[in-house]
């Protein structure tokens, strides 16, 4: 298939605006087959440049969060696998949750070799799936720009749930203050009311981020500038259980 | 092993019992939901089910309606046959008695016979001659007849099966037919749990359906199927005449 014939495509798999909620179907329409899967979640096909990319977010996560040989990770939003393979590399486990089953078997399929790798299809927004204090670390990246700000924060939330106390948490989008964020801004206003898409992308503040992580109750809520022209927002769950003075590690909601 | 390496070995353990943990929730977690799927598709069925009974449910209603409407029509063109035959019965023998020298008297002496029993028809090609047949009142009845007696019978005998309620709501204690001048008694009291579904509760009548076999001679007759009340009053269900034909040679 010509990149072309991809293009056309994806685009004639996209859904509406007012149809954004509709995570599940919007996203497996978008993955009718491998080429417009790959597009959709990453904006190109070939696997040099999956795995390229791939590495740049597994430095991004070396950098920001750590990243340890004996950590249970998840990724939330994982697509066709795009990080796993490199990542895989360098957890004890790898868990990548998406709410679209058609990307899990395009995953599936990419991943196969992999002896440390689980997928899981979201049944809805949050992480019902997985067990609470379970996880080391919980990332989300090239998600948040798809999703609504209530939703955002939902997996903020669930972050904390099933990490462990200790676990680390990393969430990026793209931010609004930089060149690079106006600039994608900017280019979805320039979309016609009547064409855009589900999927368009959003941008985030850094309060905005600040605060999902800081509400959900996470500590030491940090906001890093990325090489990519990304923000990511990481935080840990605190150890200490909540204390009676309201210096509480507990979820401020 | 230094403490160093027995703190990683430590973490490493640890960090499997938490990778089994959640691969346990995750299993257990798909199982429950397959168990949900096959739940919600069961009920989905069970509801199509329901509603494929339900559909059959009304149809039967409906069939049955249809069916009690047709026997009302074929009763009430039953009456009118009789009836029509009864007239060109009697023309004809105006007609006789106009031909006929004479034929007054003839006339005179069959209007007498006929003013002193009633119920006797007229001979000849008339419905039915009965002249032992005594009329008994007519009753108020809801009734219906599985075998519906209008038809040319051709067997010796023949059975009548149906259900009947009084409208005053008295319990029938006998049913019986009387034909040529003989009487059979028949059997009360059988289950009919559709009309209980479809008219309530009968507390004098639980179970309203009958059953009578009767001789059907060659010739005609006149049929009365009555009910008794209470173990009383002998009341008329139905009365119709009927032809019964010559049984086939075996």
């Amino acid at each position: 298939m010509s990149s072309a014939d991809a293009h056309a495509r994806w685009e004639g798999s996209t859904s509406k605006l007012g149809e954004r909620s509709e995570y599940k179907r919007i996203w497996n329409r978008q993955a009718q087959d491998y080429d417009t899967a790959a597009l959709a979640v990453a904006g190109h096909t070939d696997e040099a440049t999956l795995d390229l990319t791939a590495r740049g977010t597994v430095d991004m996560l070396r950098a920001t969060v750590g990243i340890e040989p004996t950590d249970l990770i998840l990724e939330i939003g994982c697509g066709i696998g795009r990080v796993a393979g490199r990542l895989s590399q360098e957890c004890l486990h790898w868990f990548g949750a998406d709410i679209s089953g058609a990307m899990l078997g395009h995953a599936a399929g990419r991943l196969k070799a992999r002896p440390n790798i689980t997928l899981v299809e979201l049944s809805t927004v949050g992480l019902g799936e997985f067990p609470d204090d379970s996880l080391d670390l919980v990332y989300c990246t090239v998600v948040f720009m798809h999703l609504l700000e209530w939703d955002r924060y939902r997996y903020v939330q669930e972050a904390y749930r099933v990490l462990r106390p200790g676990g680390r948490a990393y969430f990026d989008n793209v931010p609004l203050d930089t060149e690079h964020g106006w600039s994608v801004f900017t280019a979805s206003a320039r979309y016609p009311f009547a064409r855009r898409p589900a999927h368009i992308s959003m941008t985030s503040t850094r309060e905005e981020l600040r605060t999902y992580l800081a509400k959900a109750g996470f500590d030491a809520a940090r906001i890093h500038d990325l090489a990519n022209g990304f923000i990511a927002a990481t935080g840990t769950k605190p150890v200490a259980p909540a204390g009676p003075d309201g210096s509480s590690a507990e979820p401020a909601v | 092993m230094n403490p160093a390496e027995e703190l990683a070995e430590v973490k490493r353990r640890e960090a499997e019992f938490r990778l089994k943990t959640v691969q346990e929730f995750l299993a257990f977690g798909a199982r429950d939901r397959e168990q949900r799927r096959q739940i919600d598709a069961l009920n989905d069925e069970l509801g199509e089910r329901n509603s494929y009974i339900h559909r059959l449910h009304g149809e039967r209603e409906d069939f049955v309606r249809r069916e009690q409407a047709a026997f009302a029509d074929v009763e009430a063109f039953t009456h009118l046959l009789a009836t029509a035959e009864a007239e060109a019965a009697a023309a004809r023998a105006e007609l006789a008695r106009l031909r006929a020298p004479r034929g007054w008297r003839r006339w005179f002496a069959s209007k007498s016979a006929a003013a002193r029993d009633p119920a006797a028809l007229p001979a000849g090609d008339g419905p039915a001659p009965a002249a032992s047949f005594v009329a008994v009142p007519a009753g108020d009845f809801i009734y219906y007849l599985h075998t519906p007696p209008f038809r040319l019978y051709r067997a010796a005998s023949f059975t009548l099966r149906g259900w009947a309620l009084p409208r005053d709501a008295r319990p029938v204690t006998g049913v019986r037919v009387r034909i040529g001048g003989r009487e059979f008694i028949g059997e009360t009291g059988l289950e009919e749990p559709g009309v209980l579904a479809q008219h309530g509760p009968q507390p004098a009548n639980p179970r309203p359906g009958f059953s009578v076999t009767f001789a059907t001679p060659p010739g005609r007759h006149h049929l009365s199927l009555e009910a008794q009340l209470d173990h009383r009053d002998w009341l008329a269900v139905l009365t119709t005449p009927i032809w019964c034909q010559v049984p086939p040679s075996p």
